[in-house]
Formats: C-alpha cells, sequence, structure tokens
C-alpha cells in the first residue's frame, strides 16, 4: 500500500503542493484514472533523498475544471499535458499547453486512456 | 555493368531511420559500425542525408506521426533503392500490434524487399540482411530516373 | 536588436539516433527561447498493459525502451508483485541487482561514446563501444540475449548464474574496468573534451530540485538522491553510496556517469561475491488483488517510477509509467537558453535522452 497518502480536494492542491515544495521536496510525477464517472488525480512528490514519498490526491468530475500546477514549477507541465489529452481532464492555464498534441497525432484517437474508448480504440490482435 | 552500378555495390550508403522503435534495433545498428563487427569494411557508410542513400533502413513499428516521415523520407531516396525493415517491430508490428498508435509493420506504408527478424536483430543478422540487400540491388537498373 | 531565427532541431539530427523535434529561437547564434515538441515515438503502451494480461505485460514494457529494458522489466515485475505482495527468495533480489548494475554499465559506456560523437572525437566513441560489447557478451551468456533480456518472470527469474558464469563474470568487469580506466583518463584530462562540456549547460542545485530532474542530471547539480537509496532488491545489504558532483554543467553530468560506470562494476563484483544460494523463483497464485502500490527503481538515466491498481482480473486496472527523461526534458528549458548554436547537441546529450522511453 502506499504511504503518508492525502487526501485533498482540487482547490486545495496548489497551496499544499507548494509547502512541499518549499520544505525541499521533488515533484516526480502525477497519476489519472478514470474512475467512470469521475477521475481520480494523485501527485506524488519525494523527500529526503528520494527515501519518502508524498501522494497528494483528489476527485472530480469529468467536466469540472482542475487548476495547474505548472504555474508553481515547470516539472508538471508534461504530465498535466498529458493528463489532459490522455483523460480528457480539464487543466486550466497551462504554462505550456500543447493543445492535445504533446503525444497524439492529428489522426490518433482522441482521449484513448479512458475505459470507454479503450475497446474500440485498439487495433488487431486481441 | 556499367561504372555506376558496380560501385552502388560495393559502397552502399544507408540511411537509418528510427519509426517509433524502442531503441533495442537502433543500438544494434550502431554496434555494427564499431570495432567488433565493422560494417564498413562493406563499403557501408551511414549517412544522415536521403539523397545521399541507396538502402533505408528502418527500425521499429510505424506510428501515426512517423507514417508521413517515412513517406517522405521513401520519396527522397534516389532510385534504384532498397528498403530494408531490421527487427520484429519494423517486419510486422510485433509486441506492439494492439497499440492504438501503432499502425503496424514497415510494409503498411512503403514498399519493404528485406526483413530482419529478432527482437533486438543481432548484428550479424542485420549484417546478413544488408548483404542480401546487395544481391537484390545488384539485379535492379537505375533504369528509373 | 539582432533579428530572430527559429530553427528546428530534429526530429531527424545526426546526433540523436531518436527522434525529438526541439525549436530553438536564436538571436545571431545565441539561444534565447526552446520549446520541446515531442510525440515521434509514441505508441500507447499504458493502454496496451491494461487490455492485456499482466503476466504479458513484462515483455511489453521492457520494450519501452531497449537501453535500460532489464530496470524496465524489474519495475513492472515488482510493482506486480507488491499488490500481493510476493516475498521473493533472496537469490533472486541479488541476481536482479546484478543484472540491473550489467545494464547500467553497458548504459553508461554507450553514452559516454555518443558523447564523443556529440563533439566529434570519433575515434574516443569507437573505442568506447568496443568495451561495451564485452558487457553485452555477459549479459548475453548470463540472460541468453544482448539487448532485451526477458529474464524476469513475476516471482523470480527465469535463469540462473552457474559458478563457472560467475568465474568469467568477474574476469570481464575486471578488464572492463581496466580498459575504462585508460579511457576515462582522457576524458577527465583532455583539454578539448574540457573546452566543450565545462561551463555550459549550467542547472543549479535548485533549478534541479523545482524542475523535478532525476538521476545524473539531479546528482550532478549537486543533489544526494539516488531510488536505490530506498533499499530494494539488494541494495540495502550492499556497500552504495550515491555519486554526487556540485558543479552542474555537461562535464558534471559526464563525471557523474563515469565515476557511476566504476561503481556499478564494483557493485557487481560485491553482489557476485555475496549471491545467497536458493530457489531462483517462488510461485505466485491467482491473480493481482485490487490494490494500488508504486515501484521507484534507479533506471541508468534516472529515477523510474510504476504505478500499478489491480483489480482482481488477470488485467490491471492501471499502470502508469514514468521515465527518467520525462522528468529531464523541463530542465533543457533552462539550460539551453543563452548557450550557443554549437553547443545545443552536446548539452542535449548531456540530459541522456531516451525518447521511446519518454513517450511509451
Amino acid at each position: 500500500m502506499m504511504e503518508n497518502l492525502k487526501a485533498i480536494t482540487k482547490d486545495e492542491l496548489l497551496n499544499e503542493g507548494e509547502k512541499l515544495l518549499t520544505g525541499g521536496a521533488k515533484f516526480i510525477t502525477a497519476v489519472c484514472r478514470d474512475l467512470g464517472e469521475q477521475l481520480e488525480v494523485t501527485y506524488f512528490f519525494s523527500l529526503k533523498g528520494g527515501t519518502e514519498m508524498y501522494p497528494l490526491r483528489y476527485t472530480v468530475n469529468k467536466e469540472e475544471e482542475v487548476p495547474s500546477f505548472s504555474q508553481i514549477t515547470l516539472a508538471t507541465v508534461l504530465i498535466e499535458n498529458e493528463m489532459k489529452e490522455m483523460f480528457g481532464l480539464k487543466v486550466k492555464d497551462l504554462a505550456l499547453d500543447f493543445g492535445g498534441h504533446l503525444l497524439l497525432a492529428q489522426d490518433s484517437p482522441v482521449t484513448p486512456l479512458l475505459k470507454t474508448t479503450g475497446k474500440t480504440a485498439s487495433k488487431g490482435g486481441d | 555493368m556499367g561504372l555506376i552500378e558496380k560501385s552502388r555495390i560495393k559502397s552502399p550508403w544507408i540511411l537509418h531511420f528510427d519509426n517509433s522503435s524502442c531503441n533495442g534495433c537502433d543500438i544494434e545498428i550502431l554496434a555494427c559500425l564499431t570495432p567488433l563487427y565493422d560494417v564498413e569494411r562493406f563499403g557501408m557508410v551511414n549517412m544522415g542525408n536521403p539523397k545521399h542513400a541507396d538502402v533505408l533502413l528502418i527500425t521499429g513499428p510505424v506510428n501515426r506521426r512517423t507514417a508521413r516521415v517515412l513517406k517522405n523520407l521513401y520519396a527522397q531516396v534516389p532510385d534504384p533503392k532498397i528498403v530494408i525493415a531490421v527487427g520484429t517491430c519494423a517486419s510486422s508490428g510485433g509486441v506492439f500490434h494492439n497499440c492504438y498508435n501503432v499502425l503496424g509493420g514497415v510494409d503498411k506504408v512503403i514498399p519493404v524487399d528485406v526483413y530482419i527478424p529478432g527482437c533486438a536483430a543481432r548484428p550479424e543478422a542485420i549484417i546478413d540482411g544488408v548483404v542480401l540487400a546487395l544481391q537484390k540491388l545488384a539485379s535492379l537498373r537505375g533504369d528509373k530516373k | 536588436m539582432a533579428a530572430r531565427t527559429t530553427v528546428p532541431f530534429g526530429p531527424q539530427h545526426p546526433v540523436l539516433p531518436e527522434p525529438i523535434q526541439l525549436k530553438i529561437t536564436y538571436e545571431d547564434e545565441k539561444v534565447v527561447e526552446v520549446v520541446p515538441a515531442i510525440g515521434y515515438g509514441h505508441r500507447g503502451i499504458e493502454k496496451a498493459c491494461e487490455l492485456n494480461e499482466y503476466t504479458k505485460n513484462i515483455y511489453l514494457c521492457e520494450r519501452i525502451c531497449g537501453i535500460c529494458s532489464y530496470i524496465h522489466s524489474v519495475s513492472v515485475v515488482e510493482v506486480t508483485e507488491k499488490l500481493w505482495p510476493v516475498e521473493l527468495p533472496p537469490r533472486v533480489k541479488y541476481l536482479r541487482t546484478i543484472w540491473a548494475e550489467m545494464s547500467r554499465t553497458h548504459s553508461h559506456l554507450l553514452w559516454l561514446g555518443l558523447l564523443a560523437d556529440a563533439f566529434g572525437f570519433e575515434s574516443m566513441f569507437l573505442q568506447f563501444w568496443r568495451i561495451r560489447e564485452r558487457v553485452l557478451d555477459l549479459l548475453e551468456m548470463t540472460t541468453g540475449q544482448r539487448v532485451i533480456q526477458s529474464v524476469n518472470v513475476v516471482g523470480g527469474v527465469r535463469r540462473d548464474i552457474s559458478p563457472e558464469q560467475k568465474k568469467t563474470c568477474i574476469e570481464t568487469l575486471n578488464t572492463v574496468r581496466k580498459e575504462s580506466e585508460a579511457l576515462i583518463k582522457v576524458l577527465t584530462k583532455d583539454y578539448t573534451v574540457k573546452s566543450r562540456t565545462i561551463g555550459k549547460g549550467v542547472l543549479t542545485k535548485e533549478q534541479a530540485l523545482q524542475l523535478g530532474c532525476a538521476g545524473p542530471t539531479l546528482r550532478g547539480s549537486g543533489v544526494r538522491e539516488d531510488a536505490r537509496l530506498t533499499k530494494y532488491d539488494a541494495y540495502g545489504e550492499l556497500n552504495y553510496e550515491p555519486v554526487v558532483e556540485e558543479a552542474g554543467d555537461s562535464y558534471a553530468r559526464a563525471l557523474v556517469r563515469a565515476r557511476e560506470l566504476f561503481q556499478a562494476i564494483d557493485l557487481q563484483l560485491e553482489a557476485l561475491a555475496k549471491l545467497p544460494e536458493g530457489e531462483i523463483a517462488v510461485r505466485v497464485r491467482g491473480n493481482p488483488p485490487a490494490n494500488e502500490d508504486v515501484m521507484r527503481t534507479e533506471a541508468p538515466r534516472g529515477e523510474l517510477f510504476y504505478y500499478a491498481k489491480g483489480n482482481g482480473t488477470r488485467n490491471l486496472e492501471r499502470l502508469k509509467v514514468r521515465t527518467p527523461t520525462f522528468a529531464n526534458i523541463p530542465s533543457l528549458l533552462v539550460m539551453l537558453p543563452g548557450c550557443e548554436l554549437a553547443d545545443v547537441p552536446v548539452i542535449v546529450l548531456s540530459i541522456d535522452p531516451c525518447i521511446s522511453c519518454t513517450e511509451r
């Protein structure tokens, strides 16, 4: 199981994360997961030379807008763009917006990592 | 056989293109150039410019973004040209067959002359494949200008 | 004011074997702005991992990257094992450590060669790659494959290192060390090498932490951070201390990798000497339970992060991979502005970019 997991709301993200960063933490990555009606987003921070980890987790409805952590550090800009195009997570005020084409090409499936689009998007094989 | 045909086989210039491979085959191609395997003894030189190349060496499965680049490169290589698909992914899509952004093997986009299987393809196999391609190149005449 | 020009660097560029594009804006010869454009290597592996059975994920994940493929397979196997959790026999932990350090040795030799190639030192490039072939021979002898090893399974490993192989490993590693020492001397003393790397692409300690860098890029800026400090596999029982350099420039990053090369050889020799007897695999029953966990391992390029969530079926609910280059690309946005056009290839290479990792 994951240690130190802290549930927050989406509005607390910037404050909580900034507190960790000023305490010497380093942003690792964020993970998004499709819960059906909602999306679950977890931001992972590491502390003490990488030996301790602090995940912050919030859950939002799919159509809700969420703040971007890239206002505080550029470290999150790629992963937030990725979550935006893979899950359709509505991240606002991105420091560097790739407009949904960071990884996906013009003719790639849209929001491929959502459970509903998954089966139809895969091609060939089983 | 004219002078140009003869020298083309003695010193084929190669253009290496990485579609979206895992790097495994790419580092094996680079390993071919290093002292242990040393393909330069066959006169092969790795080029960065498609217009200088005779042989197109392609690794990795074609994905939706590189398909266009690959067609573009193929069009720029002057005739007669040979296309070699290095590794299982380039031959058929391999382990990535059910990834949503992968179209499949190189032959989905451009015609392929030689397939080199293996994951990753060994340097010996790559050298064998290129030598096989040269035999085909010898039979092609540069009629198409 | 001088005129500004935007020039695309890549996606096909001689210094990069892989496709990445940097849109670089220059003012005369000076770089003023960089925008990375990636996506040429995107395949969609995370989705395919949800569609495949969990046992097949190993073969898919180790093909995320062909250079650090062994660490990818260790990570995906161990994050899946943590869902039960599975208790591993000590010999498995040591074998995984030995192979992981072996792949670090070959990856660092590869990178040192590419660095030499980036500033036009071709004979050094070929010499480093000549030594690297010895390490690949060891990998082939012990695991059966040069590049993609496919030796891990959930619950253990598929091959063992026999006493004769152990003897060959020790002999070869000592040769590799002797030959590398001679070459590293050139790297650390040569005027040309120093003039191309010292003071180029400086990243301060604060910037490195702020941008969330990983691996040698982070340690080259004076931060003592390494996923091996979490003591996964056998690292808790080995004599291990991260390599840290203070300067934060391309030269410091090269020194970190050069010193890690020898450290990796020492770790392999130590692990081979301590290698405990016992089973090389345990039987794992049933499907991954509905737990979630993360695994952090140290790949040659930095910290590799895997997140897995099971749901009690043969398929995982979610598998997320964060690779070290994904974390290191933002640092280019800080390092490149202010440098000169001719230094761009060396600085880009100094983070050891692995694009197929980044885009999965």
